[in-house]
């Protein structure tokens, strides 16, 4: 497979690096497909490889089994290992795995390090991206801790509506209860309601997002603030 | 294993019934009664919902895959389910 170029890729951190930092990065991308519930680094282990993902969602998670909750979400905006190898952490005790199928381009961790330890600019750059993911992680504790259920769940489907194409996202309520940390059945009662406000469509294992505007209404605030940190740091928009 | 679905009851008429379209796999009904009592154990305890302003209101209407009824447990029952044990 020919090696993918700037114009091409989706993936905005690659898309908003200077063309000699991607330059050096280039050359060691892998194209590879990945499938629902894949993990892509597991807890405790080094991190050997990083992953820009170019399509699907990648989701971070705490915890383990029944109590697993979701602290991260990553897609085309973002890249899946940049915290603990960029702060020299060298593994991390959360689980990264595929929340929806995709593509992502991947980079051994050493000569990810090579191109960040020869550019001040893209190491800049990156560590910038790291500071809205810590953004992200606040505001989802923000939003458990100050939002009932409608607008956690609100908050969530408009972050999996960014990331995705189209406006049908494709999960199930168990998925969702995990994620949130929640009974299903709290998941079921209020798409329910989201569904008869007019906000969302449910169907069965999918979720067709209707109305931006109402479902945003919900989170109080806690919708938009790393996504404008990012707009603003990473494409300075 | 039989799967059984727990709709929630948590209002009257056909809007106040949140239907469950996923369902669980489990023994018998013994287990049916114990995980619709965890269940609401844990909305009660943890969940803010606005729609719903008391849980002890609620109830599961479970069904089996055919959709006959096979027992509404009461989120009030939570309460009393110490004391018989």
């Amino acid at each position: 497979m020919p090696q993918p170029q700037q114009a091409n890729v989706r993936n905005r951190l690659l898309r908003a690096m200077a063309p000699e930092d991607f330059a050096r990065l280039q050359p060691h991308l892998e194209t590879m497909a990945v499938q629902m519930r894949e993990p892509m680094i597991a807890p405790d282990r080094p991190v050997e490889e990083l992953f820009f993902v170019e399509s699907g969602i990648v989701s971070i998670t705490t915890g383990h089994d029944e109590s697993r909750i979701e602290v991260g979400m990553v897609g085309r905006e973002g890249l899946v290992g940049a915290a603990p190898v960029l702060l020299h952490a060298d593994r991390t005790p959360h689980l990264h795995f595929v929340q929806v199928s995709g593509e992502v381009l991947s980079i051994g961790r050493e000569p990810f390090c090579d191109a960040v330890e020869a550019s001040a600019a893209l190491r800049r750059l990156l560590l910038r991206y790291v500071h809205t993911v810590m953004i992200q992680a606040a505001q989802t504790a923000h939003a458990h801790a100050a939002l009932g259920l409608e607008g956690r769940l609100a908050r969530w489907l408009l972050m999996c509506h960014d990331r995705v194409d189209g406006d049908e996202l494709t999960l199930t309520h168990e998925f969702l209860s995990m994620m949130l940390g929640v009974q299903r059945a709290g998941v079921t009662l209020t798409l329910q309601n989201l569904e008869g406000a007019g906000r969302i469509r449910a169907k069965r294992r999918r979720i067709e997002v209707l109305d931006r505007e109402k479902l945003r209404a919900l989170t109080n605030g806690s919708y938009g603030v790393p996504e404008a940190e990012y707009a603003r740091l990473i494409e300075g928009r | 294993m039989p799967r059984y679905f727990f709709h929630l009851r948590h209002g009257p008429g056909p809007d106040g019934l949140a239907r469950d379209p996923e369902g669980d796999d489990l023994t018998g009904p013994a287990e049916v009664r114990a995980r619709a009592l965890a269940v609401a154990r844990d909305l009660i305890v943890r969940t803010r919902l606005h729609a719903v302003p008391d849980w002890f209101a609620c109830a599961f209407e479970v069904t089996d895959a055919q959709g006959r009824p096979v027992m509404t447990v009461p989120f009030s029952d939570t309460v009393t389910e110490d004391d018989e044990a």
